[in-house]
């Protein structure tokens, strides 16, 4: 399992575990995928041989190695690097990360006073609590030293299925137990604003607050599309083949039941209806807006942050059904074309220089090894 | 004076053809999506619970006139029925340009849902003549009486270049009729399309590769099986002299004779085998006693040697 605590770069030319996917299998099926179109591991050309009829050496008339050109990973060494774990100790200069129950070391990093810390909005870092859940970015450069940290920050993204005085009981798929989400009421206007219908059957994305038994809602994630979850409307139609690089919005997902924190990975909106979404076996669940190629868990995918021009491969660990639904756009920098291309891991969201609290970043996906 | 009286005629197939239509492609939509009120347009501008039964009203209204018009035409509804239904179907039109008119400025992005999903095209000035001229038509045939045939070829001729021109003025104001030429030129790249496994297995089954090799595999049901874009991948496991491998197949998405690549892989290792030379045939074939679910082999090694085996079958 590859995860952002380890000594390897965020985005590793072999990103090849998926966080709850069995890494040996998906290591197996790159192997196996490399040998039936006579690439050598490593050296091989994307995307090209992977998805086009006719592309390929046999198929082709080129050899192997040759084709599309390899794609342009940033230096693992440059990356802002993710570390998620619990707040041990934090004083005005040190920061100590670690797992209070598990085996995993104490890490401390240098606090600068260029710093910036958000628990519910911006806060000096001595304002974390021991025991918050903090995920934090490191200075590029220096790998000691915080450049951003982000304490018992949540998000539920889903189906409302029941509204209460301020609160809304949100289905976030079928695999996942439902999310209760409080609006407190300073943050009630802001949040109506951008979803102006919290009633069943309507999509609601929201950033917060972690508690015990729910999320404490406060900054709206996206704008709520029109529609309700069950009447989607009708994807543009494609000719053709599907373009090798597919734009749109990126998010990020809370960790799920069995799902490490600190793993890097994206769940896909379009994994293979025939082993793909529990989802997908549920009749009468709407398939979602996003008209994308059809991958498995292990598949690769090169995904670049338009707003900061950072880009990594990580491996597809999951579905992501609920953000197939959303058919909006993300403004973080420009407007992006419409539809959820993935749904980050925290690390991954931060290591490709997203802010949690934003919600979402411009992004470009390329399908390769 | 004729002549009036002959586009008058004309109006009456053409408004029920054009009602009878729209509630086709609108209930073909709701019986898609599964419920009666998935059908946009207008219908947004209501309150939610209010969608459905103003969607079924307009479906029901839809099709009662267009019924009506044609039960109408002849001297079975002369003068008061006749009147009206065809009265009804000025009004339709002049309420939905007017609802047309709303929903350009309250929602501009949706269509007009005139003829379900063909119509999702945003509101513009062609989605709003073609009403208010169905509602004139529908207006011309107030007085009309009961539709006469034709009494002569010269008359009948008048009359059906009449109705093809009246038809290309309503092509001309209809975004859907693009839209329904599209679909119906669509074909599905090969990266969405969905295609069951089932029929990856038995086109693979059917081809050259899977005779030319069979011989080495010891199932017939692959032990991991993925999809990536156009192609699906199919592992089995094989014997190879005394060693343990598998063989993989790449089987490219299409319906008839996909293309097929395949390699040997020594399981233990990793590293990629080359074919056996001749092939032998599989004793096993057609038997169903080994159709088990068989148990993956233990991951291989990384990185395969370069010269892999390889063929395709084209």
């Amino acid at each position: 399992m590859l995860k952002a605590r380890g000594d390897r770069g965020c985005c590793d030319r072999c990103a090849g575990a998926a966080g709850m996917a069995d890494a040996a299998r998906v290591a197996r099926r790159r192997l196996f995928k490399d040998a039936v179109f006579g690439l050598t591991p490593d050296l091989a050309p994307d995307p090209g041989p992977l998805g086009r009829e006719g592309d390929g050496p046999g198929a082709s008339g080129q050899g192997p190695g040759s084709g599309p050109a390899e794609p342009g990973l940033t230096d693992a060494g440059r990356l802002p690097r993710a570390v998620t774990g619990t707040v041990l100790d934090v004083s005005p200069h040190v920061l100590v990360i670690g797992d209070l129950d598990g085996p995993g070391p104490e890490q401390r990093f240098t606090l600068t006073a260029d710093a910036m810390t958000w628990r519910g909005g911006q806060a000096e870092p001595t304002g974390l609590h021991q025991g918050d859940q903090a995920v934090v970015r490191l200075h590029p450069s220096q790998r000691a030293v915080v450049d951003r940290i982000w304490a018992n920050i949540g998000r539920v993204t889903g189906t409302i299925v029941e509204q209460g005085h301020d609160f809304v009981i949100v289905d976030e798929g079928a695999i996942r137990r439902r999310q209760t989400v409080r609006i407190p009421a300073r943050a009630a206007g802001r949040i109506q604003v951008r979803f102006p219908t919290l009633q069943p059957g309507y999509l609601i994305d929201v950033i917060g607050l972690r508690q015990d038994d729910h999320l404490e809602g406060l900054i709206p994630a996206t704008s709520q599309p029109a529609y309700p979850a069950d009447r989607l409307p009708e994807p543009p139609l494609i000719s053709g083949h599907v373009p090798d690089t597919i734009s749109g919005s990126a998010t990020w997902h809370e960790p799920t039941t069995g799902e490490p924190p600190g793993v890097l990975g994206a769940y896909y909106p379009a994994l293979d209806p025939e082993t793909g979404c529990v989802e997908d076996t549920i009749a009468g669940y709407p398939r979602g807006y996003a008209r994308m190629p059809y991958l498995a868990v292990g598949s690769a995918l090169m995904i670049r942050n338009d707003c900061s021009g950072t880009s990594c491969v990580l491996p597809v660990t999951g579905c992501a059904a609920v953000a197939r639904l959303f058919n909006d756009r993300c403004v973080t920098c420009g407007t992006s074309p419409r539809g959820r291309v993935a749904d980050l891991t925290q690390a991954s969201f931060v290591a490709l220089g997203g802010e949690l609290d934003k919600g979402c970043f411009n992004a470009t996906i390329s399908i390769g090894r | 004076m004729h002549i009036i009286f002959m586009a008058g005629e004309v109006q009456i197939p053409l408004l029920a053809a054009l009602l009878l239509g729209g509630c086709a492609t609108k209930l073909g939509r709701a019986f898609r999506a599964g419920s009666l009120d998935a059908a946009l347009g207008p219908t947004a501008l209501f309150p939610v619970r209010l969608r459905r039964p103003v969607a079924i009203a307009m479906s029901g209204l839809e099709l009662g006139l267009g019924v009506g018009l044609i039960a109408t035409a002849g001297r079975f509804g002369s003068h008061a029925p006749a009147e009206c239904v065809r009265l009804g179907t000025a009004l339709l039109f002049v309420v939905a340009t007017c609802a047309l008119l709303e929903l350009r400025s309250v929602r501009p992005e949706i269509g007009c849902g005139c003829f379900g999903e063909l119509s999702t095209s945003p509101v513009n000035w062609r989605t709003l003549t073609r009403p208010a001229l169905l509602a004139v038509a529908a207006l011309s045939t107030l007085r009309l009486g009961s539709v006469q045939q034709a009494r002569s070829g010269g008359q009948a001729a008048t009359m059906l270049g009449m109705l093809v021109a009246e038809l290309i003025l309503i092509a001309c104001l209809s975004p859907e009729l693009g839209e329904a030429l599209v679909r119906l030129g669509y074909s599905e790249p090969c990266e969405l399309r969905v295609l069951p496994a089932e029929r990856t297995l038995a086109a693979l089954r059917r081809s050259k590769q899977w005779r030319r090799h069979a011989g080495l595999l010891t199932a017939d049901m692959p032990v991991d099986m993925w999809r990536e874009l156009c192609w699906r991948y199919l592992v089995f496991p094989a014997r190879y002299g005394d060693r343990e491998a598998e063989v993989v197949f790449g089987v490219f998405l299409r319906q008839r004779r996909p293309l097929v690549r395949v390699a040997l892989i020594d399981a233990a290792t990793g590293a990629a085998l080359s074919w056996p030379s001749p092939p032998a045939r599989g004793p096993w074939r057609g038997r169903s006693f080994l159709r088990h679910v068989v148990a993956p082999s233990p991951a291989p090694r990384a990185t395969p040697g370069t010269g892999l085996p390889l063929s395709t079958d084209i």
